[in-house]
């Protein structure tokens, strides 16, 4: 009967998933223990198996997972397979090196005397359009010092914490994301979304290669590479950011795409020399470009759609107080704005009136904001709220700030008005 | 050692057999709490024979399909034994502060 070989084919199908070197070895037996597996030694039932059977989920992702092992070097894999595999460690763990200095650096900036980065944090579900939507600041502080965890538990070994850390560490941004996608409020989607799928899910999706047989990472140059990366490249881009040179800051997908050079240029003379170990570099660093460089072009598209993206984005990790701080004791809350017909979610909003005196600091510091396109921190009520973006200056007297629901109008109006 | 291992190699102590055959052992010896997939059981096969714990034994063919059967080797032995007595050891330790007597742990 010819649906006996229905079956059979089906499993062959699936095992051309591994690697030919280890099919030419292992098909048939597979195949045999396979089928023995659904044999009940009933002619009749056994037919009908063969001819209508199909493999099982569980069983096609068991082969998923060896031939993910295969490929990136598991046990008995020939050379290349090894090299693959160490190469993508490579880079996955210089893509999560970047992720931990940029942890680091919010974990410093906390501390840094006089940095306006401080806690609380701008109030990211406060502002329009800034970068925070459902969630509150702390999980944003809180994810970035999880990749330092992250990193450092590859590093150290720890894979599997590593792994259900990552992907945890991914959740509150694909969130964001689709939040922000849902509502149209994400003002670099191309951008956004390339950085969530490219350099926060593709390196978790790689960690596959930190399997059993794959050899330890060398320790110690790689925890050095942390200070390291945050000694050459976050305090030069935090000193830029605060000195008023943030216009020499290339955005992320150009400072990936700066870092990778650099490290080519570092690797083309060993490569040249021939030196034992670099063809595994030249593949990581094959790799890392590949990434940068689609990152890069797709965030491009983002310029294309919104050319005052360059400035805002420049500035999207710094905030600072733009004069004197206005204080709002004196202002009221004098309506609410309701939601747009089509805009969902609905918006809500406070409008505060200031004093004379409030209003003119208020038009001074909002049009110093709105001409250089920086970021504001807004004092008051002895808590710092960042102002992502501005949007024109101020000049009558009136501040209104948007939220996304009524309930954060009314926690924002108790926080910025106090009570008698 | 993982527990696929370990199973693994207690299937293969009581001697050769091929893919299905340690896949249903396993199943027999760990009384169905461990149900391992092809794809898995060729991965932990591989494993164990880069740390020279299993070998090849021979080769059989039957309904025209080719069946490769598999050993212990002397490392495998040992190292199951070293095994074995460890995790014994380590029950032993948990009876003793559960308060638990031989009875009582076997009932």
């Amino acid at each position: 009967m010819s649906g006996g070989l229905d079956l059979e084919q089906r499993y062959r199908r699936v095992l051309r998933l591994l690697p030919g070197y280890y099919r030419d070895t292992w098909e048939e037996d597979m195949v045999a223990a396979f089928l023995d597996s659904w044999m009940t030694g009933d002619p009749d039932e056994d037919s009908v198996t063969m001819e209508f059977g199909r493999p099982s989920r569980p069983e096609v992702a068991s082969v998923i997972g060896l031939a993910g092992r295969l490929y990136l070097g598991g046990a008995g894999a020939p050379r290349r397979y090894l090299a693959w595999g160490q190469a993508v460690r490579g880079a996955v763990l210089a893509v999560l090196l970047v992720h931990a200095a940029a942890g680091l650096d919010g974990l410093v900036s906390v501390f840094l005397p006089g940095s306006h980065r401080i806690v609380p944090a701008p109030p990211a579900t406060i502002v329009t359009a800034s970068p925070g939507g459902v969630w509150p600041p702390t999980v944003w502080y809180v994810t970035g010092y999880v990749w330092i965890v992250i990193y450092v538990a590859l590093v150290l070994g720890h894979y599997r914490v590593a792994r259900v850390a990552a992907v945890l560490a991914i959740v509150p941004a694909l969130a964001w994301l689709l939040q922000g996608q849902l509502t149209g409020s994400l003002q670099s989607p191309f951008g956004s979304w390339a950085f969530w799928f490219l350099i926060d899910l593709a390196p978790i999706l790689a960690m596959a290669a930190f399997h059993r047989d794959a050899p330890p990472a060398a320790r110690r140059p790689w925890l050095l590479a942390l200070p390291a990366y945050y000694l050459l490249v976050s305090v030069p881009v935090l000193a830029a950011e605060l000195t008023g040179h943030r216009d020499w800051v290339p955005d992320t997908p150009g400072l990936c795409c700066i870092l990778v050079a650099v490290l080519c240029l570092v690797h083309v003379p060993r490569a040249w020399s021939g030196r034992a170990g670099t063809g595994v570099w030249s593949l990581t660093l094959v790799m890392l470009a590949a990434v940068a460089g689609v990152y890069r072009i797709i965030s491009l598209g983002d310029y294309l759609r919104d050319p005052h993206l360059i400035y805002y984005l420049q500035a999207d990790a710094c905030y600072r107080k733009l004069g004197q701080p206005v204080t709002f004791t004196s202002a009221a809350v004098t309506m609410a704005y309701q939601p747009a017909a089509n805009q969902q979610p609905a918006l809500y909003g406070l409008n505060f009136t200031l004093s004379a005196a409030g209003a003119a600091a208020l038009t001074a510091i909002t049009t110093k904001a709105f001409d250089s396109r920086d970021q504001m921190a807004v004092s008051t009520a002895g808590k710092t709220w960042g102002v992502f973006m501005t949007a024109g200056p101020f000049t009558n007297g009136q501040f209104g700030i948007l939220v996304q629901s009524e309930n954060q109008a009314l926690q924002l109006q108790r926080v910025l008005i106090p009570r008698d | 050692m993982t527990g696929q291992a370990f199973f693994v190699l207690t299937a293969l102590a009581g001697g050769p057999r091929h893919g299905y055959g340690i896949v249903r052992e396993v199943a027999e010896l760990s009384q169905g709490r461990v149900q391992l997939k092809i794809g898995s059981l060729y991965g932990v096969l591989d494993r164990l024979a880069a740390e020279a714990l299993i070998e090849p034994d021979h080769e059989e063919a039957r309904d025209g399909r080719l069946r490769r059967y598999f050993r212990l080797t002397r490392d495998g032995r040992r190292a199951l034994a070293e095994e074995a007595e460890l995790r014994a050891a380590t029950a032993r330790v948990v009876r003793t502060r559960l308060g638990l007597t031989g009875a009582e742990a076997a009932g």
